[in-house]
């Protein structure tokens, strides 16, 4: 029996990683202008934050149609017995809802199919797939990864601070940041992801108090299980944050990931951030 | 002596109250004036706004219809002075309604001998009320108008007549002051509160007689006949930093019996320049304190206190402040929008300045309400008390944001059943920066803890012109000069204000991190254009931030972070 582990592309999972657990990424889809790209496949996320700034119409995304889904899960059905689907929160985005009715139109054809809801985003979501599918290597259920699938996502966390909360704001996804929105004083909120939406955390007074605060945090959260530092446009800034911080990294070293375009369009360039799933006993 | 008719009563009645009226508009047209004669016993400017404020609080509640009997106008009146008295003018002008009360009695008679016996009664009770009465001040003005009226009264002189006379002998009186008190001879002006006195007899004469209009702007009487030039204000900000001047601390206390000899020993043995007095079960206390709050502590000794007014008195900019203290018993709440759920904790800051307030209040995550206060217009603690109260959580911080906030602000935890917590900030700049520190995941401890340590680190720089020639700090500034000051020291003095404040800003840019310049209202849009653009190519390697502040007085506060 084998079980095929499905995610999308807000997971923001870094190709060799994906490729590394077997996991299958669903595109979201962007769409600027006239344009419709798929994320991260058709269009890069260097690109998309090159255009990002410039944009004379706001881009905007919208969730891989239920026909993708069924084209997903048909092909998966051929070499698996049952699948899990780890998706982007569904207050965030309708991947959920679009992945449920796959499985509703597939009906009694389809394998098993699990979907579930992380409430999360980006690695935090990421990671838990990657445990999925680590579980399922070594041996788990469909069950067992199910419930390791939940778990996983509420020991996850999401943490980015942003340059500006423009982009949320546009994007109609500041949720419970709203309190943020607004200061005259440039201030560098720090976002989490908390009941499946965006919750205002702190304000650094500048990016390299910032930043100082991100490599706290990752000392506060530990014990991890897994940690990934994230960033929009400044890979360099990542790397320190990456380094400054091995010592409380599970394997040693954090992985460094790239935001996608879809994630990337909601907080913009300029962004830093972490995705970490915390130990189990923490 | 005259028939106590009913329509004579009611005659008495609309005529007292027509003067009463008159005599107050007089002192609120001449207020800026008594302002700037202010140097005795502090020179703070506020002897016409406190005279103004008293008596605002003398006319708020006189009746409009005319039947009320005018012994009760009278006693109204003696008790709406006593317990709105602000300052040392207005408790010795609370004095003159307490005389009248008394001299009037139950009858309704206004006449030139109950006016000479309300200025007697007056007199012997303010003398009574300090303990080291001192010549050349409103005593002087009182007694000897008393004197005048008595001797006119003794004339067979009718009320008119008697009015003018004192109102004349009070004019000249002031003229004198200076002959009787060294240090207006030096500041080159009069008695302002005296001079406040006889404005108003100036104003209820005028009515008296139907001359219109009633209030006017009297002429400062100087000796030998010369113009006042109006020029001996404080108005420089740090002119008197140096002199530590304390608060002005004035409530009542309500019981039913006070020993205010004992109360008034008490107060000169704590504090300086007590005056106490009393009438039906209230006491009024004003003295002058390094810690407000022994006063206080000392006064609920003899019973309830209430209407506390504490004032620093390190104020400064006199035609400024008169300005701005027109309303400054009003509490304006501009509390956040955004929140529909009552926050955890709320958030009480001081700022002046819509720049600011509106600063504040976008920084403030929708749980911030501001005091409007600052400088030279300080919030008393039942200001700051109000705020904390209307404040849509029973756990508030509260902001001071002036050092000459912060004792009065400390007071507040005690008289409120809320969880009331005190991040003694300096200076609106800090305020600003321990606000953005505020995390609604904290609690109210780690919240202080964090807004405090934050508080603690910002260096507050502030650029200002003299208006005046002074010495601040040891250093000579001449008039019209720009400085500016970083914690509590000049760094930079020139013509220009913006090469001051780079000056400034130079002297930290090896160990600053972030620099928020916050433009005063004197600063127009396009210098700060000019401003923010000098800033980030002279600094390029510094976070500068330059936003409007709209603060008054200062062309620049800065926060070094």
């Amino acid at each position: 029996m084998s079980i095929a582990v499905v995610t999308d592309s807000t997971s923001d999972l870094p190709r060799d990683l994906a490729g590394k657990h077997g996991i299958t990424v669903v595109a979201l889809n962007v769409h600027i202008e006239d344009e419709t790209f798929l994320d991260g496949e058709t269009i890069s996320a260097d690109e998309m934050y090159r255009r990002l700034p410039d944009a004379k119409v706001i881009p905007t995304t919208s969730a891989p149609s239920a026909g993708k889904f069924i084209e997903v899960f048909e092909k998966l059905a051929k070499s698996h017995d049952e699948i899990i689907a780890l998706h982007l929160s569904s207050k965030l985005s309708l991947t959920y809802q679009s992945a449920i009715n796959a499985v509703d139109e597939l009906g009694s054809n389809a394998p098993r199919i699990e979907v579930i809801d992380t409430q999360q985003a980006s690695m935090a979501m990421g990671w838990s797939a990657v445990q999925v599918a680590e579980a399922i290597a070594g041996g788990s259920t469909l069950d067992e990864a199910v419930a390791l699938a939940k778990s996983a996502s509420k020991r996850s966390v999401f943490i980015g601070m942003v340059d500006t909360l423009e982009y949320l704001v546009r994007g109609g996804r500041i949720g419970k940041a709203q309190g943020f929105v607004g200061s005259l004083l440039r201030v560098r909120p720090i976002l989490t992801v908390r009941d499946g939406e965006a919750h205002p955390l702190e304000r650094a007074r500048n990016r390299k108090k910032g930043i100082a605060r991100l490599k706290e945090m990752v000392t506060e959260f530990a014990p991890l299980e897994k940690l990934a530092i994230l960033y929009t446009t400044n890979p360099d800034d990542a790397r320190e944050i990456a380094r400054d911080v091995a010592g409380s990294a599970p394997d040693g070293e954090p992985i460094i990931a790239q935001l996608g375009p879809v994630v990337g369009n909601y907080l913009g360039p300029d962004m830093l951030g972490l995705g970490l799933i915390r130990a189990e006993s923490s | 002596m005259q028939s106590s008719t009913t329509t004579e009563a009611s005659t008495n009645a609309a005529l007292l109250i027509k003067m009463i009226r008159a005599a107050v508009s007089s002192v609120e047209a001449n207020r800026d004036t008594i302002n700037a004669l202010n140097v005795f016993p502090v020179p703070d400017g506020d002897t016409g706004t406190n005279m103004v404020l008293t008596l605002r609080s003398v006319i708020e509640d006189l009746p409009d219809h005319l039947t009320t009997p005018v012994p009760d106008i009278t006693k109204a009146m003696a008790r709406a002075a006593l317990l709105g008295a602000r300052g040392n003018s207005g408790l010795i002008l609370s004095q003159f309604f307490k005389g009248l009360a008394e001299a009037v009695g139950d009858s309704s008679e206004l006449s030139g001998r109950v006016f000479a016996s309300a200025l007697r009664i007056a007199t012997k009770n303010s003398y009574r009320s300090v303990p080291n009465p001192v010549e050349g001040t409103m005593l002087t003005v009182y007694r000897e108008c008393a004197d005048e009226a008595t001797k006119s009264v003794g004339l067979d002189n009718p009320l008119e007549t008697v009015l003018a006379n004192v109102a004349a002998r009070s004019l000249d009186t002031v003229r004198r002051t200076p002959e009787m008190l060294p240090v207006l001879a030096e500041a080159e002006v009069v008695d302002s509160g005296g001079f406040g006195f006889a404005v108003m007899l100036d104003g209820a004469l005028r009515a008296l007689l139907g001359t219109d209009p009633a209030a006017r702007v009297v002429r400062v009487p100087m000796p030998g006949g010369t113009k006042f030039s109006g020029s001996v204000k404080t108005d420089f900000v740090d002119a008197s930093v140096e002199i530590d001047w304390g608060y002005c601390t004035v409530f009542a206390i309500q019981s039913d019996k006070i020993d205010l000899e004992k109360l008034r020993a008490h107060m000169d043995r704590i504090g300086r320049s007590p005056i106490v007095d009393g009438t039906d079960g209230i006491a009024k206390v004003h003295v002058h304190m390094e810690d407000p709050g022994k006063a206080l502590s000392a006064g609920l000794e003899y019973g309830q206190i209430s209407n506390i007014e504490i004032a620093n008195m390190d104020q400064q900019a006199a035609g400024w402040a008169a300005d701005r203290r027109n309303d400054s018993a009003a509490v304006r709440v501009r509390a956040g929008t955004r929140r529909v759920d009552p926050p955890d904790i709320a958030i009480v800051a001081v700022a002046a300045g819509d720049g600011l307030a509106n600063l504040i209040v976008s920084a403030g995550l929708g749980v911030t309400s501001i005091v409007e206060g600052g400088d030279t217009m300080n919030p008393s603690v039942a200001d700051l008390l109000a705020a904390v109260e209307a404040a849509p959580s029973g756990r508030v911080i509260l902001l001071p944001n002036n050092k000459n906030v912060v004792a009065a602000a400390q007071q507040v935890p005690e008289l409120t059943e809320k969880e009331v917590r005190v991040v003694p900030t300096r200076s609106v700049q800090t305020g600003v920066a321990a606000l953005l520190a505020f995390n609604m995941e904290f609690s109210l401890d780690e919240n202080v803890e964090a807004m405090t340590a934050v508080a603690g680190e910002v260096g507050e720089g502030r650029v200002c012109q003299a208006s005046r020639d002074v010495t601040i700090y040891g250093h000579e500034i001449k008039n019209g000069m720009t400085f500016a000051i970083f914690d509590d020291e000049i760094v930079s003095v020139g013509r220009d204000p913006l090469h001051v404040l780079i000056k400034l800003i130079e002297g930290h840019s090896e160990d600053a991190e972030i620099i928020t310049v916050y433009t005063g209202e004197s600063v127009s849009p396009d210098q700060v254009a000019i401003t923010t653009e000098s800033l980030e190519n002279k600094f390029e390697h510094l976070e500068i931030e330059v936003v409007y502040g709209g603060q008054p007085h200062y062309d620049y506060l800065v926060a070094v972070e």
